[in-house]
């Protein structure tokens, strides 16, 4: 059971002594619990979230690491187009507007 | 995503197997531990791209596939019962038990639901208190945190309708378990990174010095696992057997403490069944008993389930890194996804799903492009 | 008595039988409260001369060309979604089915099993749906049913549409087409549908709403029916099971293998981090506004233009190849380089915790 993804600490909150928080992984926002990591987080921080709690805080300086390397092998990334191509078109989507009775819910 | 994408960059892949190629002089036998180590090689055909300079043997790191037959059927008993909600992660409704799985108690009526977290179980047991909610606690160290927490916060609430089916192992024994063995071939590990930023890395060093071999804390992703391979040949080139930490973005070395604490408040460490290995003495976590009243297995009377393993099931052997999944006889025959004779079939974890899923000897039949 | 009420009149009941805001058992029995039903809240929206004409069965004018049928049955939870909701796909979906085989779609027919407490507010935005949906695709719904059955045994609603079209004999895309060789395409960003409602369904916030795709594609494939014609082999929309599923079907219909490049696989970001978070895998997701199209090699690059001109088909890309090697199989070109199969699922995708 090792699935953890890392996602940024939007707000902490208490929850009746437990702390609690919002985390964005890459757009999507979920509640995830901060108790084994708050004394060490602030909104703006990395965290690896597993089921739902943060195991760890990333390491930032460490993941900076891996950015250098990719410069240092000079990388024109070309999955950034199909990622834009992609996004593009779900924005365009959006903005048609949606057929039916979405306006027209009360 | 970020600390994500990045550890997925091709040109980042292709550096890295370049140089695990120019290191090794030869082929050596390495074993990642944790089933998504196992999946992410598997999927992203990481071990052919190094298949001339590494053999990766599969490790054991599959919680649910080591969880004994008889929890799977105490776990679907408790499912089918009227007074019981019964929680778990998606990935277990397929696990086949003796005659039987969750997918199954539940079209026969019985209360099984998918949670997220177990702090999600834990609010169902507040928004129903006519009901029973049990939680199937399947993992590693890496769960055993939020596991914890789940029965502390229960604890905390007052809930007298909550509980836990317990199944927690825990990974440094099982490497000694292997390291023991007889027939042992494996030269080097990469260690669970996510168990280790629990845990932190400290109960490896004995292992790594005792049986002389290297150890390194490894990530997930594409990048991460070649690199962690890229640093265990070196060592075994360079005839060191420390422990190194690939996985610098998220492990320290004495991992995470509170959750340390709790964990250890909440559990103690016992000895464990591990299906298809034997008892691994010390390997498993078990609530302790000021807290017995949110243990599934004393608070329901479960005595007298007896299971029945399938004869032709090899997990054993495949969990011990002694044969491929595609050399078991059952294997693409009488064992697929969808009726899976053992755990390892249908985990998201494991070693045969991994292989049957990304079709490794299907791939082989229909010859290489 | 000064209450006001005059009995000269005849008597006259103060709860008229229409006073509810909920479906009940009563609507489905064929009496008046079926009538009303049909007459106060389905007629009006889907009004047209053989629908008014209210005869057992529609009567329809029979066209040149071949007949192509289909039917679809939507059960789908949540019934509303960002991007539409039940009624919605129920037009679309079906009206996809008769324009992947290339025809032009003219009629369906709408089946509806209610269950008894369902809001007449939410039935009604669900008629509104389809309506509109209808009218977008250019057909008509000729000929309904209606029944009701108790409260739990229907989820809100299902709905069953079939679906009529008319196949001319110079377009006729169909899996015994494919030839190893062919391009494979998609029309555009795979994987929102299922996440939108998934994203419902288990409460996810996202900053930038993920709505479904559900759309008509009649006028995508009309557009490559005029601009690329019989080059384009096969044609089919990737729902349940999402493109992986499709992709092996149509591979195993063909008795071709099929290579897909994992680094251009068109994923948005939102919809990718939703399924990281939730672990599942984009390739499985459900999509109900894209196609998946073959098309012979030399006219791939036409075909994409084609697709992109169309505002459905802006995010068009090439995703892979057919192949004569590994026939029935469907293998991947991993973002690293590896390789491996792309299989279809046992049952439902099973979210990936650990």
């Amino acid at each position: 059971m090792c699935l953890a993804i890392p996602g940024k600490v939007v707000d902490l909150r208490d929850d009746r002594g437990m702390t609690m928080g919002t985390v964005d992984f890459g757009g999507v926002r979920r509640d995830v619990c901060l108790a084994y990591v708050a004394n060490e987080v602030a909104p703006g921080d990395y965290v690896i979230v597993h089921v739902g709690f943060a195991i760890s805080k990333v390491n930032e300086d460490e993941a900076r690491r891996t950015f250098q390397l990719l410069q240092e092998l000079g990388q024109l990334d070309e999955l950034e187009w199909i990622k834009e191509v992609a996004d593009r078109s779900l924005a365009e989507s959006a903005d048609r507007g949606i057929e039916g009775s979405r306006d027209r819910r009360p | 995503m970020k600390y994500l994408a990045e550890y997925h960059n091709p040109a980042l892949a292709q550096a890295l197997v370049e140089r695990i190629r120019k290191t090794a002089t030869r082929r050596w036998v390495l074993m990642e531990v944790c089933g998504g180590q196992t999946h992410t090689i598997v999927r992203q055909g990481i071990d052919e791209l190094v298949a001339a300079q590494v053999e990766m043997i599969h490790g054991p790191g599959c919680p649910v596939c080591v969880t004994p037959l008889e929890q799977i059927d105490r776990a679907l008993h408790l499912a089918a019962r009227p007074d019981v909600i019964f929680t778990s992660f998606g990935d277990m409704l397929r696990v086949p038990g003796s005659a039987s799985d969750l997918f199954q108690v539940r079209a026969a009526g019985g209360d099984v639901r998918v949670v997220y977290s177990p702090l999600d179980a834990v609010d169902l047991a507040v928004r129903s208190p006519d009901r029973e909610v049990v939680f199937f606690a399947v993992g590693f160290e890496t769960t055993a945190p939020a596991n914890a927490m789940a029965v502390y916060r229960a604890h905390q609430l007052g809930l007298t309708n909550f509980s836990m089916l317990v199944s927690h192992v825990t990974v440094p024994p099982a490497i000694g378990a292997i390291l023991d063995s007889a027939d042992n071939r494996v030269q080097g590990f990469l260690a669970a990174g996510h168990v280790c930023a629990v845990m932190g890395w400290r109960e490896y060093e004995p292992l790594a010095a005792r049986y002389r071999v290297p150890i390194v804390v490894t990530g997930f992703e594409p990048v991460d696992l070649l690199e962690g391979i890229a640093m265990a040949i070196r060592q075994l080139e360079e005839g060191r057997h420390e422990v190194e930490n690939q996985y610098a973005r998220a492990v320290r070395r004495d991992g995470n403490l509170p959750a340390q604490e709790l964990v250890a408040r909440v559990f103690e460490v016992v000895n464990r069944q591990w299906r298809g290995v034997g008892e691994i003495p010390a390997s498993g976590l078990a609530l302790r008993a000021e807290y017995a009243a949110f243990d599934a297995e004393r608070r329901f009377a479960l005595g007298n389930i007896r299971a029945q393993e399938p004869a032709a099931c090899r997990a054993g052997d495949v969990l011990r890194g002694r044969i491929k999944p595609h050399e078991c006889a059952a294997f693409g025959r009488e064992c697929r996804p969808e009726h899976p004779l053992g755990a390892p079939m249908v985990s998201s974890e494991g070693a045969c799903a991994a292989y049957y899923n990304y079709g490794r000897a299907r791939l082989a039949a229909a010859g290489s492009a | 008595m000064t209450d006001g009420v005059s009995l000269t009149g005849g008597p006259a009941c103060p709860v008229p039988l229409s006073a509810s805001a909920r479906v009940l058992l009563g609507h489905g029995s064929g009496g008046k409260l079926s009538a009303a039903l049909v007459r106060d809240r389905f007629l009006p929206r889907f009004t047209n001369p053989a629908l008014a004409a209210l005869g057992d069965a529609a009567v329809l004018d029979a066209p040149d060309g071949r007949l192509v049928v289909s039917t679809d049955s939507f059960v789908v939870s949540p019934l509303e979604f960002p991007g539409g909701n039940i009624g919605t796909l129920a037009v679309h979906g079906t009206v996809n089915d008769l324009a992947m085989m290339g025809a032009t779609p003219r009629w369906l027919t709408a089946g509806f099993v209610l269950e008894e407490g369902l809001s007449f507010d939410l039935l009604d935005r669900i008629l509104d749906a389809m309506a509109a949906a209808a009218h977008a695709d250019g057909i008509t719904i000729v000929a309904g049913d209606t029944k009701v059955v108790e409260r739990g045994k229907a989820d809100g609603l299902f709905i069953n549409t079939t679906g009529i079209g008319i196949q001319s004999p110079d377009f006729r895309p169909a899996p015994d087409r494919i030839r190893p060789g062919d391009a494979v395409l998609v029309s555009g960003a795979i994987g929102r549908h299922g996440i939108a409602v998934m994203a419902v369904r288990e409460g996810l916030r996202f900053d930038t709403t993920i709505t479904s795709d559900t759309a008509c594609l009649a006028p995508l494939v009309a557009l490559l029916r005029d601009r690329v014609g019989d080059a384009v082999h096969a044609l089919r929309d990737p729902t349940r099971g999402g493109v992986a599923t499709t992709l092996n079907e149509l591979a195993q219909a063909s008795h071709v293998g099929i290579e897909l490049d994992e680094r251009v696989l068109p994923v948005p970001g939102p919809v990718a981090a939703a399924c990281a978070v939730l672990g599942l895998d984009p390739l499985y997701v459900a999509n109900e506004g894209l196609l998946v199209a073959f098309v012979a090699a030399d006219r791939a690059e036409a075909a994409l233009a084609t697709l992109r001109s169309h505002p459905l088909g802006a995010g068009a890309v090439r995703i892979g190849t057919s192949t004569d090697a590994h026939p029935g199989l469907v293998t991947l070109r991993t973002t690293i380089g590896g390789r491996r199969i792309v299989d279809t699922l046992p049952g439902d995708q099973l979210p990936r915790i650990c």
